[in-house]
């Protein structure tokens, strides 16, 4: 889990986003590859590194400081990271209690109140942990907090519910219509999360919802995708809005420290143009298309 | 985890003993008196507090763990006739029956209090003197007449003060400032002049130290004996501990978190011998005893369980002495509410949080005893702590109307507008009710009752009671020729300027008294200045030297008045001040429907602004006013809207007004909107109130309010009350307190007192049993509005 204390793009006002680590999905184009499993994860951040040997000096798994070649050994106990001068080691998912959560939000409450902002479950995936998130959006629940959730929407509807109906906003992705083209690229079909989409119109306190569409160039920017997409929302939530997204490299850096390879290289980015005729193609099905930037 | 059963047991003695008036205290301090005739009156009265010391009945009760009382009855009520006798002679005899507050007391008490005390008083006491000075002009309109009331400050001791915990008294203990005042005696010269009163300021801050330390010793020696006597191996051993205790108390600085207890017990109790003060503040409990706690827990001398049970013990004590006040100031300060002050969270001098342990055991204690002393407050800043917020709105959604609730930064820069440095204003406690104070003070926290609504009774019956037809103020002319607002205002204000100068005349009179026999030996050996100067506080040894505090009632029945006379004479033009005076002078008969016209005018309490900023230009007139004048030792007077309980005994003395209300209804406390009128929402409520400029007014501002119980019984809807007070506090607002027990239970409370002898409710300003409010009490609290939603 991460803490992320000053969010402005997921919901209003200023945020603090808890990203919950574990992911039952592996988009290809996903920026956020710590958050893959559930486990602690250390990065290596090589531009950074100086090549001290601090790190080396005192990990008791004796990895060199070229961590990458060694990774399987880590066991993530953060050493390196404490001792680093340059942060180029990082621990970029750690495990917190509740409690420790719930302090690091109590501690920007005041952001929140001027600005009109809450916390916003993200990860990862959000409902991964889904007793975690129960406990924890019941405890900020109570505090009196504005709960958000980003979610890909791949989840046992009824497990997170309790949890669903805390929220003020809950935002899912639609990543493809096509169930094929969405196993392709992310590992899973669609099925399921364009039953949970339809699902939540039936939450008790209707939250406002945001179905996003992650817009990846050369897989899922066609005119026919967006449009059909935008039709199913529009017939299973009328009251959803949309927001597109575009496609963006900003997780390279991620794969580079965790050692991973970035296998990025066919999409690419949709510009400005492109993303304004989408956004008027969602409309024009019906929806209200939305920005949180 | 519940009660103990020895709390359970002392708190049923509490809920259900009325107090017993005890001599003893007057008898010894009489007896006293008599033997240092042409003494200076400093050392009179030290001597005195310390011949009462030695004299005083020593009584360790039943399950006792914190011991000490001012007289032989366990639930106590002494006499001070140094002050005032006048009253108690003309009353006592009513005492057991009387409706508000009544006390226990044999025919043989009173013959032997008549017989063998009053008489030694008769022509000195400080309330002869106020009455033999003061002129008849004065008293028609400011002697129990209910539109200006100083009595407080002439017939009852002072109080209004915090001891110095943290820089006096737990440091050096009794021992320890005797042995200052030895000290800087040793280096006086006798033969000049200002140096020889220095003397007998020491000498009478040694007799202070010794009668403490006797007292605290004759505690001891009684433990001894009964633990000596005592067949119950558990009682035997706490009797023991107590002997233990008593035998360094208070004459040796504390050195577990026992010990502070038990120190804190007796100086509240020297001070209730000194003076049966009213406002004798505890201060910051929570930042002076989180030490001891801290180090006995840190070598696992006590745990958590152990120190709240000793929290607990002294809540009792707190509660267990009652002052003894006249029928007319009960009517004020209903429910035997003596305001010992306790005050919890806000900053550190450092600005840090300061909540510890110690707050949160504090709330606890409250909750379990539900004692209606100590009057705890808190201090909430706006980085207060949500576990915190938690707690104290957890506290008041029980109803008890604890704590008072206080913004931060609003007290200190009230107490900064009065000169006081940064990181004295940052450490201020509350005093009496919603006073920001100071440890370092000396003040007359609440000196003077002006009625806002009086001085437009005058203004629009000629100077005139509406009720008694007499004149008693300015005259003016004939209210149904005025012609503009701006005439009516300049007439509003012509005789509100009339009740401050009064005030001041009186309060400046009541301080030479106070100066020539109201020395305060005691208090000024809790305070640390008067012992580096060598001045009793009322001869200005204190390090602030504040001024008498008027304190302003009845503000929304009078803006509400003015906007009614605004909107239906000069501008609808739907009726004519003619008719209004008419409708007032008839107390609406035959006028209902004017009435009905008034009542739909706008009221302050529901953020419009068409009322409000008539209210915030009166209250800003007050200021202005009173500031002008200073007192007897060159400060300015100072304003405060706080209210107590004044808004029924100050109703009762007018007529009919013309915002609807009727003769001799209540008026409104504080900047509390008028009962009942504050329709709209809570928020709109609280921004009225947020419109006054709460900071000028120094000497506190209340604002009561109450809530439907639904709203604050879940965790988020607590929360949303939390977010409601910083709200009210980011706008500038002081202070606020809620009641949240429903009509039905108050009605059923009403009708079957035993079975509601704990009930706590907020009355203004503090709280009290509900079964001990007189029926009319009871019926305005259940008057106010209760608001159903955010």
């Amino acid at each position: 889990m991460q803490i992320q204390p000053f969010s402005v793009n997921d919901g209003n006002g200023i945020r603090t986003n808890i990203f919950m680590a574990g992911c039952p999905l592996r988009c290809k184009w996903c920026s956020n590859p710590e958050g893959f499993e559930q486990k602690e994860r250390i990065g290596w951040y090589k531009k950074q590194c100086i090549g001290c040997g601090a790190c080396a000096a005192v990990c008791p798994q004796g990895i060199g400081i070229d961590m990458i070649s060694d990774s399987g050994n880590c066991i993530a106990c953060g050493a390196c990271a404490d001792v680093c001068p340059e942060e180029a080691r990082r621990q970029m998912v750690s495990v917190m209690d509740a409690d420790d959560v719930i302090r690091e939000v109590h501690r920007h409450r005041l952001f929140y109140s001027y600005s009109g902002g809450g916390v916003t479950f993200s990860g990862g995936e959000a409902t991964s942990q889904p007793e975690l998130l129960d406990c924890l959006s019941r405890e900020l629940y109570d505090a009196g907090y504005s709960l958000d959730i980003e979610s890909c929407g791949y989840f046992d509807f009824e497990r997170v519910r309790p949890s669903l109906e805390r929220m003020d906003l809950i935002f899912m992705d639609l990543k493809h219509m096509d169930p094929d083209v969405h196993k392709e690229y992310t590992g899973v079909s669609n099925g399921l999360i364009l039953e949970n989409i339809a699902k939540l119109g039936t939450l008790p306190q209707s939250p406002d919802v945001v179905i996003r569409i992650p817009v990846i160039g050369g897989v899922n920017n066609s005119e026919e995708n967006i449009a059909s997409s935008a039709a199913y929302v529009h017939d299973v939530l009328p009251s959803a809005k949309m927001e597109l997204l575009p496609y963006h490299r900003l997780g390279m850096v991620k794969y580079d420290a965790l050692g991973l390879p970035f296998g990025q290289d066919g999409f690419y980015t949709p510009d400005k143009e492109e993303m304004k005729k989408l956004r008027s193609i969602a409309a024009a099905q019906g929806v209200t298309i939305t920005d949180f930037r | 985890m519940a009660v103990t059963k020895r709390i359970e047991k002392i708190k049923d003695y509490y809920v259900n003993t009325k107090p017993h008036i005890s001599y003893e205290r007057a008898w010894s301090w009489t007896k006293s008196f008599r033997r240092t005739e042409g003494q200076p009156h400093l050392i009179r009265t030290a001597q005195a507090f310390y011949d009462t010391c030695c004299e005083l009945s020593v009584n360790i009760w039943e399950g006792e763990l914190i011991v000490g009382t001012s007289g032989e009855y366990r639930k106590c009520a002494i006499l001070t006739p140094e002050f005032g006798w006048l009253w108690i002679n003309d009353e006592i005899d009513t005492f057991p029956e009387r409706g508000q507050d009544p006390y226990d007391v044999t025919p043989e008490q009173t013959k032997f209090i008549r017989e063998n005390i009053f008489p030694y008083w008769k022509g000195r006491s400080v309330e002869e003197a106020f009455l033999a000075r003061t002129s008849e002009a004065t008293k028609k309109i400011g002697v129990d007449t209910g539109f200006l009331d100083t009595d407080s400050k002439w017939r009852n001791g002072i109080g209004e003060i915090s001891a110095d915990y943290v820089d006096v008294l737990l440091p050096k203990g009794y021992g320890g400032i005797r042995a200052e005042a030895e000290a800087y005696m040793a280096v006086l010269d006798e033969t000049i002049p200002e140096q020889k009163a220095k003397i007998v300021f020491y000498k009478s801050m040694v007799l202070i130290a010794d009668g403490m330390i006797t007292l605290g010793r004759r505690y001891s020696e009684k433990a001894a004996e009964m633990a000596a006597a005592e067949t119950d191996p558990v009682r035997k051993k706490e009797l023991e501990e107590i002997a233990d205790v008593c035998s360094r108390i208070p004459e040796q600085p504390p050195k577990s978190f026992r010990e502070a207890v038990q120190f804190v017990w007796f100086v509240q109790l020297g001070g209730i011998i000194a003076e049966n003060p009213l406002a004798w503040n505890p201060g910051r409990f929570d930042q002076y005893m989180y030490p001891y706690y801290k180090a006995d827990e840190e070598a696992g001398d006590i745990d958590y369980d152990t120190a709240l049970e000793l929290v607990e013990c002294l809540w009792l004590k707190y509660s267990e002495w009652a002052w003894t006040i006249s029928k007319n100031t009960a009517s004020f300060f209903a429910g035997y509410t003596n305001f010992e002050n306790l005050t919890i969270g806000g900053t550190k001098v450092d600005g840090s949080d300061a909540t510890n342990t110690i707050s949160y055991m504090a709330i606890q204690a409250t909750k379990e005893c539900m004692t209606h002393q100590p009057t705890l407050s808190c201090r909430i800043h706006p980085d207060c702590p949500p576990e915190f917020m938690e707690a104290v709105t957890e506290l008041v959604s029980t109803g008890c109307g604890f704590p008072a609730i206080h913004g931060d930064r609003t007290g200190y820069q009230m107490l900064s507008n009065l000169g006081y440095k940064p990181e004295d204003a940052r450490d201020w406690n509350n005093c009496g009710c919603v006073v920001p104070h100071s440890r370092k003070t000396f003040e007359w926290t609440s000196a003077a009752s002006i009625s806002f609504a009086a001085a437009l009774e005058f203004a629009l019956n000629q100077g005139r009671s509406r009720l008694s037809g007499e004149q008693v103020s300015l005259e003016e002319k004939d209210p149904k020729t005025f012609s503009s607002m701006e005439e009516i205002i300049e007439a509003w204000k012509k005789q509100f300027r009339y009740l401050v100068r009064h005030g001041v005349i009186s309060l400046v009179t009541a301080q030479e008294i106070h100066k020539e026999i109201g020395h305060r030996p005691f208090m000024s050996a809790c305070n640390e200045y008067c012992m580096k100067n060598g001045r009793d506080l009322v001869d200005g040894g204190a390090k602030y030297n504040i001024g008498p505090v008027f304190t302003g009632v009845g503000l929304s029945v009078t803006a509400n008045s003015l906007a009614v006379i605004k909107k239906l004479v000069f501008e609808d033009g739907v009726t004519t001040m003619a008719e209004i005076i008419d409708a007032i002078d008839n107390n609406w008969e035959g006028y209902e429907q004017l009435r009905e016209l008034a009542l739909a005018c706008p009221k302050y309490g529901n953020d419009d602004d068409y009322v409000d900023s008539i209210a915030r230009d009166l209250a800003d007139f007050f200021y202005e006013e009173v500031t002008k004048y200073d007192d007897l030792y060159g400060n300015h007077f100072v304003t405060a809207f706080m209210g107590i309980s004044n808004y029924l005994p100050t109703g009762k003395v007018l007529g009919a007004t013309p915002e609807g209300r009727h003769a001799k209804d209540p008026i409104n406390e504080g900047v509390s909107p008028y009962t009942g009128s504050d329709k709209s929402t809570c928020l709109a409520a609280l921004r009225s109130a947020a419109k006054m400029n709460h900071d000028i007014h120094s000497g506190g501002t209340l604002l009561n309010l109450r809530l439907n119980h639904d709203l604050v019984a879940t965790k988020r809807g607590r929360a949303n009350l939390g977010a409601m007070l910083q709200s009210y506090f980011a706008l500038g607002g002081f202070h606020v307190q809620f009641n949240t027990i429903s009509n039905e239970v108050l009605a059923d409370a009403q009708a079957n007192p035993d079975k509601y002898r704990s009930l706590l409710v907020r009355v203004a300003g503090y709280s009290a049993q509900f079964t001990n409010l007189s029926k009319e009490m009871q019926d305005s609290i259940m008057a106010r509005n209760a608001h159903e939603a955010f």
